[in-house]
Parts: C-alpha cells; sequence; structure tokens
C-alpha cells in the first residue's frame, strides 16, 4: 500500500470470527465503535485491523443472522476471536422502512430483507430470481435476463406502480417508466443487501413507490475492498427452445487507497437464449388454428392482426377498377362469402434470435475528505441489453442501453444525491408492428387481400368447397413470399424494423432523460425527543422519442415533480414489558403540470413491542403516483388506434393528417385532409363500446360521448397490522392489509370523429337531433374517424386485501425450514364494469418453502426451495389469459474451498421441468441448470 | 413437539383454500366469450329409422344438367338423412351412379349426355373441357335396391303412380323413364310410389311432386305438351300420400317455385340484340310490309272488335340503334288469316318485352343465321324466334296459376294426412330478388355466379341444396317440434361447392 497515510500510532487488532459451531464466517463486519473504521473478514474468518488509534476502544463485531458483539480491546496486537450467537431473520437491519437502520423485529411496516447469506444460498439462477422465494412476491418473468416484480397486485410487466432503487438511483428506463429487472441493475458480487417494501411507501419515497420498492445497496469499497467475482455457466432448457448455453460472468474490483479514498468498478455479462415464446393459441377461436380458422389472429403470431371482411374488398373501388382491368366480370365476387379473413402472420420465432444479453458496467469513485462517515461519491453505471419485453406489444429489446451518472455527498445524518438517467432504444423494435407492416411490405394489404378475393372465386367455380376455396385463396396470395430467414426476409426484415413510423415500420427512437435530486437530513444526533428527518426530491423528465412514441415530433417534452416530506419516530418505554414506537411521515408533491394539484401523502403507524419477543404493528399509509410518461404524453400511432397520452396539452404536441371519405368530401362540404389534435379523443369523441353495442342493435339511443377524462395521479391508502415475533422456537412474521384505490388509472377506448361536434351543448349525453351531432355521426358512418387509446382514471374505487405469513424455523438438528403463505384478493365489481381492466394479475394464494443447511457437512451446504402458485387471470393490454397453478422446485449444492476462498455451486431452477408461465403472451418458462464459481465473495 | 411443528407447517399450506372467489370466476365470464349454447337435438318423436325420399330431379340430386356420384351425394335428401343419423337414422341408399360424368347409356349407347362444366364464361359440355369421356352408367346394369332415394329426373306428378313407369320394354314407346328403369329391380311394373311403400317407409319426403308437371311444359318454352290438370295432379298426390302414409308413416311435402325465379328463364335478356343505325333502317325496311298489313286489317276490321288497335301497337315492330327487343312468334296473337284469308301473310309475331321469358337454350341461338347464306336472316331479328324458345306473357300466367294452384293443393293435403308442408316458392323469390343469406354468403338465384342454382340454369347447387335440406329441416322442426335447426345439426354452406370441377371423374 504505497499510497497508505503513514500514522504515528497504530493499532493493531486481529482474530477468528466463528460461529457457535465453530466454523468460520467469512465477511463479518468489524467496526471500531463510534468510528466508521473497520474491516471485514474474509474466507477463513479472519480479520485484522489497524487502526489510528490507542486503545482502549471497542469493536463491534456483527453479521447478518447474528447477535452483534462488543468487545473491549485493551492492548495493541491483541487477539480477538468472536463466537457469535446465531439470531434470526428478525435481528437483520433493515434501512428502508424508516430510511434509518433498526431491526427487522422493530420495523413500523412489512419489510422484506434479501441478504449475503441468502443470495448465496439461494437456488435461483441468479440474486435477482431469489427474491421470488419472499412472501408477498411474485415475479413474473418476460425473459431470461427481464423479471418483473410484482408486489400487492396490479402489476403487467410495465410495472409503473413499483420502483427499483439502486443505491439511491430509480433505475427505471425514462422512456418506459418502469424498471428493466436487473438487466441494467447492479453486479451480483457487488450486492451488499437487498430490501423490499411491499405496498405504500410515496411518504417516504415519493410518487411510484405506490406498491412496493426494491433497494438495492452496493458494497462500498472502503469496507469492501478487494476482488471478486463469479463465473456461472449452465444451459437453459426449454421444450420450444432446446437446450443452450449460458453464460454470466461478473467482475469486482474495489480498492482502498487510504482512508480517504477509494475506487470500485463492476463488470458483468450474461448471455443466453430467452424462452421462446410459442404460444399460438388463437386470440379469438377457441382451439383455432391457421388451418381452422381463416381469421387466425395467435398469440404469439404477429401479422395476422390484419384482418379485414372480404365483403370490404368485394366493394373496394380500386380493386373492382383492377378486376375489371383484367377482364373479369364483378359477378363473380357473389360467390366470395363476407368474412372475416386475417393475413397469414410470422411466428415470434422469425422474428427475433431470442438472443438474451446484458452487458453491465459501473464504476465509482469514493472520497472520505475526513476519513469519518462523511463521503463524497461519484457513481457511473451503464448496461445495455437484449431481452423481450412484453407491454401492449411484445418488444423485441435490442442493444438499449441505460447510463446513470450519480454524485453524492452524505453522512450518517444526511444525504444529498443528484443523478441523470438516459436511455437509447438502440436496435429495439415492436414485433407485434412489425408483423403486419412486414407483410405490407412484402406484398401490401390491398393487394394480398385482392388475390385472395380473386382466388376465391376462382377456386369456387372450379368446385372447391368453402374451406377449399379459403386455402386456395390463401395459397395464391401468399405466393412469392419470402421463406423467413431468407435474404429477400432478412432484407426487408432489416427495412422495416430501421424504420421508426410505426405505420410502416416497427423500430423505436428513444433518447429520454430523468435528472433527480434527493436530500435527506436525520436530526437524530440533535434532538433526543424523537428522530426527526425531514427531506426532499425534485426530478425533470425530459421526453425524446423523436415522436416515435411521445408526441414530442416537435422537440423533447419536459417536466418536472418536487417533493418535501418529514418524519418524526419516537419509541416509548410503557413499562419493563412494553415498548411503543410511533411513526409520522408526511409527503407534499407538486408536479410542474398545471393541472395537478399539490398532493399530500401522510403515513403513521404504531408498533408495540412485548417482552421483546413479539412485536404488533398497525399502519395507514397513503401512496400515490403521477400518471407516468406514457400516461401523459405518449402520441403513438399503430394498426390498431392510436395511444394517446391524458395530459391536458396533449392537443398542443399531437396532431395528424387524415384522408376524408370521398363521400363526405362530396356531399359533406368536407376538404380531403383534415388535420386532427390529440385532444379530440378527450374533448370531442364517441365510446367506442357503445359504438359496438349500436353496431349490434341498431338502436342510435345506444350511442354514447366518449370524451375521456384528462388523466390525474392516482391514489392508494393502506391499512396494515403485522406480528412479528419468537413462538416456541418458530420465527413468525405476518401482516394483514387492505388498499382503497382512488382514481385508478385506465385505459378508455373511444372514437373520434374529424368533422361534427359529438356534444355541442357538452352536457354528455348524445343530442341525435342537434345538426352539429349528426354531422358527427355521418364522420362515423363515413369511417371518418380516428379510433384512440386514452389514459385516464376510473370513478370506481378499486380495492384489494391480503395476508402473509412467514414461519422459520431449526429442525433436524441444524436445517433451516421456512415456510410462508401469500392470500391475495382484488375487491372490485368485475361483473358490473366488464370494461375495466385492473390487471390484479395475482393468485389468491402463493405458497413457498425452503429448506436447506449452511454445513450439511465440512464446507458443504445445500438448499431447496419449493413455490406453488394459485392460478390466476392475467390482464394486460397485450392479451388477456388463465395462468394455470403451477409449482417450481429449485436446488442447489454448494462446496465450500476456503483455500482458494471459492464457492463451488451446482443448482437447477425449475426441477420438475414443467414448464410454466406467469403472463399470458410470454414464453415458457424452462428449466435452467448451472454450475458456478464464486470468488471471494465475502 | 415436533409434531405440532408440522401440524402448523401444512396448516399453513391449506389455509383459506376453501373460500370462494367472485372476482375472479367474474374476470373469467368477462374474457369469456358469450358462448352460444345450443340445445340438446331432439328428433320430436320422429322415427327416421328408414327415411325413404320421392320426388323428381331435385330429389335425385340432379345438378348441372345430370345426375352423378358427386351430385347424389349432395341431393338435399342425402343431406338430411347425416342429420336425421344422429337421431336414430339409418342408412341412405342411393341409386349411384357409375361416374362423375353423369348422363346414361342403353347398352353401351348413350341415351342422355355427360354434365355441364363453367367454361370460364358459362356453362359448356363437360366434353368441350376434357375431351370426349364414356358414359359409363348403363340402364341395362342398374344398381340394386331397395333404396331409400326414389327420385326420379323427369317424372311427373301422375307418373310416379304409373305402373310400368320403370319398365325397359316401355322406354321405346316413352312411356317408361330411363332413370325409373334403374330402380325397379325384380318388379319392373311396380310404380315409384309402390317401391317406395315397399320399403315400409317410418318417416318420408314427397318433394315439388308438380315440378315437371309445370317444369316440362315450361322448358320448352310452353310450346309443346301441356300443364298437367289439376285434377290429375290432386288424384296423384292423394294416391302417393295415401300410400305412404298408410303405415302411420310421418313425412313432409313440400310445393314448387315458381319458374320465373329459374335462371334458365331469366338469364337471356328479351332486348339482348345491338344494331347500328343503318342494320336498324334495314330490318325497319324488312318489316315495313308487316307493319302496313297490320295497320291495314286494323282499317278493315274496324267496328268487328276482332282485331284491336292495343294489338296492332304491340305487334308493330320497330327496330333502333342501340339494344332492340327480339321478334317472337306468340300464338295467343289473332290469327288475321283466319279471319281474312287476304291477311294470311301475316304471322302471329310480335317484339318480346320484358314479360316475356327466353329460355336459357335461346342465348346461343339469337343472333345466330336461320340460312348461313342470307346476312339478314338473323335469329330473333330477321327471323322470328318460335314459341320453343320463350315463354310469353300470356304462356308464364298460365304456369304461375297452375303452380299456385298445385301448392295450395299440395297444402291442402298435407293438412289432411297431418303431415309438415313446406312452400319453397318464397324462399327461391327471395334468393331471385335481394339474395338469401346461408351463413357468410349471400346467394342468388344468376346463372353460374348466383351460388344456387346449377349450370342447368334449373336445378340446384350442392350449396343450394344444403339450404333446401335446411328449409326441410326447418319445417320438420316447425311440424314435430323437433329442433334440428335450433341446434345447429343443419348443413354449413362452406361445406357444399357451388360448381363441380371439371377434372372430377
Amino acid at each position: 500500500m504505497l499510497f497508505c497515510v503513514v500514522s504515528f500510532s497504530q493499532t493493531t487488532v486481529k482474530g477468528k470470527i466463528t460461529d457457535n459451531t465453530g466454523l468460520p464466517l467469512p465477511g463479518a463486519n468489524i467496526v471500531i465503535l463510534g468510528t466508521s473504521s473497520g474491516t471485514v473478514s474474509d474466507f477463513d474468518g479472519n480479520y485484522a485491523l489497524t487502526v489510528d488509534q490507542d486503545p482502549p476502544f471497542s469493536i463491534r463485531v456483527s453479521y447478518t443472522g447474528f447477535e452483534d458483539q462488543t468487545i473491549d480491546v485493551t492492548s495493541n496486537n491483541q487477539t480477538v476471536d468472536v463466537t457469535l450467537k446465531e439470531g434470526n431473520a428478525l435481528d437483520e437491519v433493515v434501512i428502508s422502512a424508516s430510511r434509518t437502520p433498526e431491526r427487522i423485529f422493530e420495523s413500523p411496516v412489512t419489510v422484506e430483507r434479501f441478504g449475503l447469506k441468502a443470495i448465496k444460498n439461494t437456488a435461483s439462477s441468479d440474486f435477482y430470481g431469489g427474491l421470488e422465494n419472499l412472501k408477498g412476491v411474485d415475479i413474473n418473468t418476460n425473459s431470461l435476463t427481464f423479471k418483473s416484480i410484482n408486489t400487492r397486485g396490479f402489476a403487467t410487466f410495465a410495472n409503473t406502480r413499483f420502483m427499483q432503487l439502486v443505491d439511491g438511483m430509480d433505475n427505471s428506463a425514462p422512456a418506459l417508466n418502469f424498471p428493466l429487472g436487473n438487466l441494467l441493475g447492479m453486479t451480483e458480487t457487488d450486492v451488499q443487501n437487498v430490501e423490499l417494501l411491499p405496498g405504500a411507501s410515496s411518504a417516504l419515497y415519493g410518487a411510484n413507490a405506490f406498491n412496493g420498492i426494491l433497494f438495492m445497496q452496493s458494497k462500498n469499497p472502503f469496507d469492501h475492498p478487494g476482488i471478486s467475482g463469479y463465473v456461472k455457466r449452465g444451459i437453459t432448457s426449454q421444450e420450444a427452445a432446446g437446450d443452450n448455453d449460458y453464460t454470466d460472468i461478473g467482475i469486482r474490483l474495489a480498492h482502498k487507497f487510504s482512508d480517504k479514498f477509494a475506487v470500485k468498478v463492476n463488470f458483468a455479462y450474461l448471455k443466453g437464449t430467452d424462452w421462446y415464446a410459442t404460444n399460438y393459441d388463437d386470440k379469438d377461436m377457441v382451439g383455432g388454428t391457421r388451418e381452422s380458422n381463416i381469421n387466425y389472429n395467435g398469440v404469439n403470431v404477429y401479422g395476422d392482426e390484419v384482418t379485414t371482411n372480404l365483403k370490404a374488398v368485394k366493394e373496394n373501388p380500386a380493386f373492382l377498377a383492377q378486376l375489371a382491368a383484367s377482364g373479369i366480370s364483378s359477378s363473380i365476387l357473389a360467390l366470395v362469402p363476407n368474412v372475416d379473413v386475417s393475413r397469414t402472420g410470422y411466428l415470434e420465432s422469425d422474428l427475433t434470435d431470442y438472443n438474451a444479453e446484458s452487458v453491465k458496467a459501473d464504476w465509482g469513485l469514493y472520497f472520505r475528505p475526513w476519513a469519518n462517515d462523511f463521503e463524497i461519491q461519484y457513481v457511473g453505471k451503464v448496461g445495455t441489453g437484449s431481452t423481450i419485453y412484453q407491454g401492449a406489444q411484445r418488444y423485441r429489446i435490442d442493444g438499449f442501453s441505460l447510463q446513470q451518472h450519480k454524485l453524492e455527498v452524505k453522512n450518517d445524518n444526511f444525504f444529498v444525491r443528484g443523478y441523470i438517467t438516459s436511455d437509447k432504444a438502440g436496435d429495439t423494435y415492436v414485433m407485434d408492428v412489425l408483423g403486419p407492416n412486414l407483410l405490407n411490405a412484402w406484398k401490401d394489404h390491398g393487394t394480398w387481400f385482392g388475390e385472395y378475393v380473386g382466388a376465391y372465386a376462382s377456386a369456387t367455380l372450379g368446385g372447391a368447397t368453402g374451406a377449399e376455396a379459403h386455402a386456395a385463396a390463401r395459397a395464391t396470395a401468399e405466393m412469392g413470399r419470402p421463406q423467413e430467414g431468407s435474404a429477400a426476409f432478412n432484407r426487408l426484415l432489416d427495412n422495416v424494423t430501421s424504420d421508426t413510423n410505426f405505420l410502416t415500420g416497427a423500430g423505436f427512437k428513444d433518447n429520454s432523460k430523468i435528472y433527480h435530486g434527493d436530500a435527506n437530513y436525520n436530526f437524530g444526533d440533535l434532538v433526543s425527543f424523537a428522530e426527526i428527518q425531514v427531506g426532499s426530491s425534485y426530478r425533470t423528465y425530459r421526453l425524446n422519442s423523436f415522436g416515435t412514441i411521445y408526441a414530442d415530433a416537435e422537440g423533447p417534452i419536459s417536466y418536472s415533480e418536487l417533493g418535501l416530506y418529514t418524519q418524526l419516530q419516537r419509541s416509548f418505554e410503557l413499562n419493563e414489558s412494553l415498548e411503543l414506537k410511533l411513526t409520522g411521515s408526511i409527503r407534499y408533491d407538486q408536479s410542474q403540470l398545471e393541472e395537478f394539484d399539490g398532493f399530500v401523502s401522510p403515513r403513521i403507524s404504531a408498533g408495540l413491542t412485548v417482552n421483546e419477543n413479539h412485536n404488533i404493528r398497525a399502519s395507514f399509509q397513503t401512496g400515490f403516483r403521477n400518471p407516468d410518461t406514457q400516461a401523459l404524453y405518449i402520441g403513438l400511432q399503430t394498426q390498431a388506434g392510436t395511444l394517446i397520452g391524458g395530459a391536458k396539452d396533449i392537443g398542443s404536441l399531437y396532431n395528424r393528417d387524415n384522408m376524408v371519405s370521398q363521400f363526405a368530401q362530396d356531399n359533406l362540404g368536407q376538404t380531403a385532409v383534415i388535420n386532427q389534435t390529440g385532444d379530440a379523443a378527450y374533448t370531442n369523441s364517441f365510446s367506442l363500446n357503445s359504438i359496438n353495442n349500436f353496431i349490434d342493435s341498431q338502436n342510435p339511443v345506444d350511442i354514447q360521448v366518449g370524451n375521456s377524462n384528462f388523466v390525474k395521479p392516482e391514489q392508494v391508502s393502506s391499512f396494515e397490522l403485522g406480528y412479528r415475533g419468537k413462538l416456541n422456537g418458530f420465527i413468525v412474521d405476518a401482516s394483514a392489509y387492505y388498499n382503497l384505490y382512488n382514481d385508478f388509472l385506465a385505459n378508455e377506448r373511444v372514437v373520434a370523429p374529424l368533422y361534427g361536434n359529438v356534444d355541442p351543448d357538452g352536457n354528455g349525453s348524445v343530442d341525435l337531433t342537434d345538426a352539429q351531432t349528426q354531422l358527427a355521426l355521418a364522420a362515423l358512418q363515413n369511417g371518418d374517424v380516428v379510433g384512440y387509446q386514452t389514459y385516464t382514471n376510473s370513478e370506481e374505487t378499486v380495492n384489494s386485501y391480503g395476508a402473509a405469513i412467514g414461519v422459520s424455523t431449526k429442525v433436524f438438528d441444524g436445517f433451516d425450514l421456512s415456510a410462508n403463505y401469500t392470500w391475495s384478493r382484488l375487491d372490485y365489481d368485475v361483473a358490473g364494469n366488464p370494461d375495466f381492466q385492473t390487471n390484479f394479475n395475482t393468485p389468491e394464494h402463493k405458497v413457498k418453502l425452503a429448506f436447506g443447511k449452511t454445513d450439511l457437512f465440512k464446507n458443504l451446504g445445500f438448499n431447496v426451495a419449493w413455490r406453488w402458485s394459485d392460478n390466476y387471470f392475467w390482464e394486460a393490454s397485450f392479451g388477456n389469459g388463465e395462468i394455470p397453478a403451477f409449482n417450481v422446485l429449485d436446488a442447489q449444492v454448494n462446496f465450500r474451498v476456503p483455500t482458494l476462498k471459492s464457492t463451488i455451486k451446482v443448482g437447477a431452477t425449475n426441477l420438475l421441468a414443467d414448464e410454466y408461465f406467469t403472463a399470458f403472451g410470454t414464453g415458457l418458462i424452462g428449466a435452467q441448470y448451472y454450475v458456478s464459481l464464486t470468488i471471494n465473495n465475502l | 413437539m415436533k409434531n405440532i411443528k408440522y401440524l402448523l407447517l401444512s396448516a399453513l399450506a391449506l389455509g383459506f383454500f376453501a373460500c370462494e372467489n367472485d372476482e375472479l370466476d367474474a374476470l373469467r365470464d368477462n374474457n369469456r366469450d358469450d358462448e352460444i349454447v345450443l340445445p340438446e337435438l331432439t328428433s320430436g318423436g320422429l322415427d327416421f329409422s328408414n327415411y325413404i325420399a320421392v320426388g323428381p330431379s331435385f330429389s335425385a340430386g340432379v345438378s348441372d344438367g345430370t345426375v352423378f356420384l358427386a351430385s347424389q351425394n349432395n341431393s338435399w335428401p342425402n343431406i338430411i338423412s347425416k342429420e336425421f343419423a344422429k337421431v336414430g337414422g339409418g342408412e341412405f341408399k342411393q341409386p349411384t351412379m357409375d361416374d362423375n360424368y353423369g348422363g346414361l347409356s342403353l347398352g353401351g349407347t348413350r341415351i342422355s349426355g355427360p354434365r355441364l362444366v363453367f367454361g370460364g364464361a358459362g356453362p359448356v359440355p363437360l366434353e368441350s373441357i376434357v375431351g370426349p369421356v364414356t358414359v359409363a352408367t348403363d340402364i341395362l346394369n342398374p344398381p340394386t335396391g331397395p333404396f331409400n332415394n326414389y327420385g326420379v329426373p323427369g317424372a311427373s306428378s301422375f307418373h310416379f303412380v304409373a305402373p310400368g313407369y320403370g319398365n325397359i320394354t316401355n322406354l321405346s314407346a316413352g312411356l317408361a323413364n330411363p332413370y325409373a328403369v334403374r330402380l325397379t329391380g325384380s318388379t319392373p311394373n311396380a310404380s315409384i310410389i309402390e317401391l317406395a311403400v315397399a320399403q315400409n317407409p317410418s318417416f318420408f319426403t314427397l318433394s315439388l311432386f308438380g315440378g315437371n308437371d309445370v317444369l316440362g311444359y315450361s322448358t320448352g318454352g310452353a310450346a309443346v305438351g301441356t300443364i298437367t290438370p289439376l285434377a290429375t295432379f290432386e288424384g296423384a298426390l292423394d294416391i302417393a300420400l295415401a300410400a305412404l302414409t298408410a303405415n302411420g308413416a310421418e313425412g313432409v311435402v313440400s310445393g314448387t317455385p315458381h319458374v320465373t325465379d329459374l335462371p334458365y328463364f331469366t338469364t337471356v335478356p328479351y332486348n339482348a340484340v345491338p344494331l347500328d343505325a343503318a342494320t336498324a333502317a334495314l330490318v325497319n325496311g324488312a318489316y315495313a310490309p308487316y307493319n302496313g298489313g297490320l295497320q291495314a286489317a286494323l282499317a278493315a276490321l274496324q267496328g268487328t272488335g276482332l282485331f284491336s288497335a292495343e294489338e296492332v301497337a304491340a305487334r308493330t315492330i320497330s327496330f333502333a340503334e342501340g339494344q332492340n327487343a327480339v321478334v317472337i312468334e306468340d300464338e295467343s296473337l289473332t290469327d288475321l288469316g283466319a279471319i281474312n284469308p287476304a291477311f294470311a301473310a301475316l304471322p302471329k309475331i310480335r317484339q318480346a318485352t320484358a314479360n316475356d321469358l327466353l329460355v336459357l337454350p335461346s342465348a346461343s341461338f339469337i343472333g345466330t343465321l336461320a340460312d348461313p347464306n342470307n346476312p339478314t336472316s338473323v335469329n330473333g331479328v330477321g327471323v322470328p324466334l318460335a314459341d320453343k324458345w320463350v315463354v310469353t306473357e300470356t304462356e308464364l300466367a298460365q304456369i304461375i296459376t297452375a303452380t299456385d294452384a298445385m301448392n295450395a293443393s299440395v297444402e291442402a293435403a298435407a293438412q289432411n294426412y297431418g303431415i309438415a308442408y313446406i312452400n319453397l316458392q318464397p324462399i327461391l323469390a327471395q334468393a331471385s330478388s335481394t339474395g338469401i343469406m346461408f351463413d357468410d354468403y349471400i346467394l342468388d338465384s344468376s346463372l353460374v355466379f348466383g351460388g344456387i342454382v346449377g349450370l342447368d340454369g334449373i336445378h340446384l347447387t350442392a350449396r343450394g341444396y344444403a339450404l333446401m335440406a335446411n328449409s326441410f329441416l326447418e319445417a320438420i322442426d316447425g311440424h314435430y317440434g323437433s329442433n334440428f335447426i335450433a341446434s345447429g345439426n343443419r348443413a354449413k354452406a362452406g361445406d357444399y361447392p357451388t360448381n363441380y370441377s371439371p377434372l372430377l371423374q
């Protein structure tokens, strides 16, 4: 250590940390009490600490899952061997629940911790996947590299109600508004601690910490210097994809140059093959196939969304002119039925190579100018990856990159941090958009359907039955289709995926940014009657998708949000065996968008500790979330209609020219092109549902005004009761909650006429006698309308409730056995609101069991985890469908090699190889078998 | 102590499981398409174990001018027999032809030709596309009975009850029908009804019983033969129904559609002759003596009431540039020569109107030269069309009246015998006017492209027969309380073609 600061007075302490069975505890923390100096025990449990301090002083030894010990050091070169007494999960320290360290046991709200020991022992293929074994947590698997956490329900893969903080940085992609799992997150060997708060915690963490928040904390290079890393190799095994290799490597380099300066660099790389999504079920007809249903629309088949009624083809003037030109009598069209026919789509596997890749790196400079707890850090992170994301469509995320830079100043009592997050879409494209546009690029839809109808009629005249004629018609229309994977096909594919106009292409372009600032001060050291914290956050969004997703064709859209909060926490010793801890927090948020009022979210909680072994907690929390960027400013034209954000100024940001029917030009005095602004969906539209009702009933009274309300924040109030404690050798953690959601954010479908006024007097009902309304109805009749999916709020209150209980104990002399059960229910009039989707997406029952032993034999440990999930019904914009119950068994055996400071782990996930899925539309999740070597991960 | 632990753990796993989850059920309901649950099929107490079909060509399954294997397979009695089979119906045996060419031979000599096919624009003989074929179905080698389908193409009402109609020895005298010959087997003199009754039917259909009684007359332009007198028809009908119901069999009888709804009569327009001004003037010049003669006759017969100015107007022939009505013979016109031999040179001709129906074969006759060496002898222009090419307005009125009368008789008889009745006339009338919806198809009665009537302009396509089969099922449902239609046990349009490929052998 050339750069070591020369000290005049040095004391060295060394020793070995073991547990009560004599096994060494690597990675235990040894800290000089009252300072931030300390070290960590090595792989054999040995430590050595040299400090510029004369004895006597005290060191505190702590290790997750063990009770802390404080030992006095009285002389230099003293050997202090410490045997730690195994504690239990309740003694683990969490920070997130109150923004201050506290034992889980005393935490005022439900909190889950996934610490180093859990990471080491997890049978999942990585630590992020291991979170699935926590109670109250569902993992929705989008892709091998993109898992999405769902707590308390109402989550699609775009879980905008959930937040993920990596060393204090929100790591959601600005363009998407939700975290891409661990794709751009943290390297495994750098993970110090993961905490998860299910439930609303906006009072402390602001908007978006709505249904839950995940904290990932990395290892500080001052406390954890050195080189560590892992190599994981294995196969993924899925029936559809076969067996494919995957490799996951990571390395962490941390160096402490002195007590004042340390650096850290992490790098991780994962490459594998994604789960193939091969659900070819027909979305429209039970049991339908391409062969049996002429209007087949397969789940993971794209392009077959293009469908038309042959009647429309028969009446198409261009087609009729073509027919006449080729000398064919249009009377042959009488033989063609009025049925809906879809084009032959592409299988998802034709449109993606399913390459799953993740490359992430981060680096940090840490400076402690006074060698104490005051620290200045700069952290940079960059991640890029390829995965599959399923939103309203299936996205091939390819080369998507996220960059973050953070500056933070902090000590034990405060922090101030600022960071910037920016994303780039890379070569990402949307497969559902690609399919139709690829077909159109090969043979335009008009030609294809024209050929179809012509061939149908010919085949019929040649003696074909209906089914035979459809088959012949499809074969004719399909002639000349480039073979998937051929050079011609790939050329088309490249053209369409690089085209970012969704009417012709499928590419996705984005360079959005988030600027975020946070500050927090804990008055704990200054005020003694209670622990008081104050904090604030400020965030600016800069949406810049070049008009491809957002209504930002004219230039980036920027807006800001400000939040202020304070928290008071005080403990009361009621008597010798009764301690009451009260926490109150309140947060005020204000969006720059003028239409949103400032919002106050309070939280109060009480924890009562009885006899030190039982803690009963109760809390009332509120959460709110501002509409996400997409809900505000999306402006995305797709084949299925236009997605239009609900911000009040959307009209000034989004407009499109629309062609007007010849009839309206000739008879209604309309121009050939009418420009419509995006606010038409909110100010001059019919409800699509009512139009459909009208089509069925032919009763004009059924037609109703659409005019979605502009979007506003969503709110949740959450009541929670919980118990933690030790009961006859069992450690129990149980909780129950009831959530009430107001102004639930949802989508509505409307159609906006190009001319006329749906509701001139604004009374909310269609006046069939009004001339302007009649004109609007004429527009509807002439097809001079634009279909929109709006973002708006439900007027109905949506409720949910649930409970969870976790029990752990030791059995058979030292084996860890734990079990938890989670119960979740939606409380909402589903039958009465058939058009409204809550996307609850959560099984009613979940059971998870884990069984293992750290030291079955010397240096050999194992862990087995089993999960069972009840069936549930998945709802999301991509599609709805039943998710059957599944059970999954993961297992690992690990062998430690102390001489090499290494652990070898052999594991398998989904060992029963019973493929399952957690969401409608994704690939089936197969098995993963792996061997990993982890070096020096203390 | 340990036991308690495991009990606790397993209790965990079992907790709450018994609860109902209404929201989840409602979610599933919302996402389930409103499945239409069709009722179970019931026969309405009918016994379909031995179904016998009797009738002329429609019953036999004639399509495109003849009977052949595929058209028999798609005969409407065969189609409904498949539905009957679901509720106790037995095998439905038809007197199958030998091939898909159609036509008949007698001892190797062709007595009727193979079927028509679509030739790219309209109906053409099969052999014009695929070359000469051998008509293999020989009436000397009839199929072995007994049958379930006693459909006899070309038979009129009285033929069904006539003994010897299926006796080959009567063939040369024109007293037998070659199709009937194929059915009689060892009882050559048995009438068709006797053959049918001998099968002891439990259920029967007697369809278009009077079809040929009017059709045979109409297809020839009402030139030869007569419409069967109503009394004869009623007599035959009563004999047939009495015999068929004698053992308590239930059944359904149908009326006959109007010929005006068949493309055989509606395809050829009355004014299909395009002329330029010069030709029109030339033709008018040729008819000037006839037109002048009419005027002279009118003047001569004034006041006698024998010849009216209206008739003169109707008979006056005038061509102009553009589309012109053809000139036709009309025997209902006043026979001026009979009144006064001086007018014997004035034939009974006039130009056709929209109310005259030109028969389908006239399409290939109009415009040809009667005398190949005389360019003014254009048939329909210079040379009037003979009676056989046209059903005149007067003849048509007789045909409609007779059809309606027979249909009324059939309906009355059905009531009398307590069996079901179906009136096919409105169904075909709808097809010929607005078109008729059959599943996803809108069928109409236009030739070739309408989808319902085959290439001969009279008999139905397979899809047309499927529609007809459904109409019968509907009638049975209505009368007997079965529910073939409501339970979805019916023919689907797409399963039945509108054409038969020329390559079908």
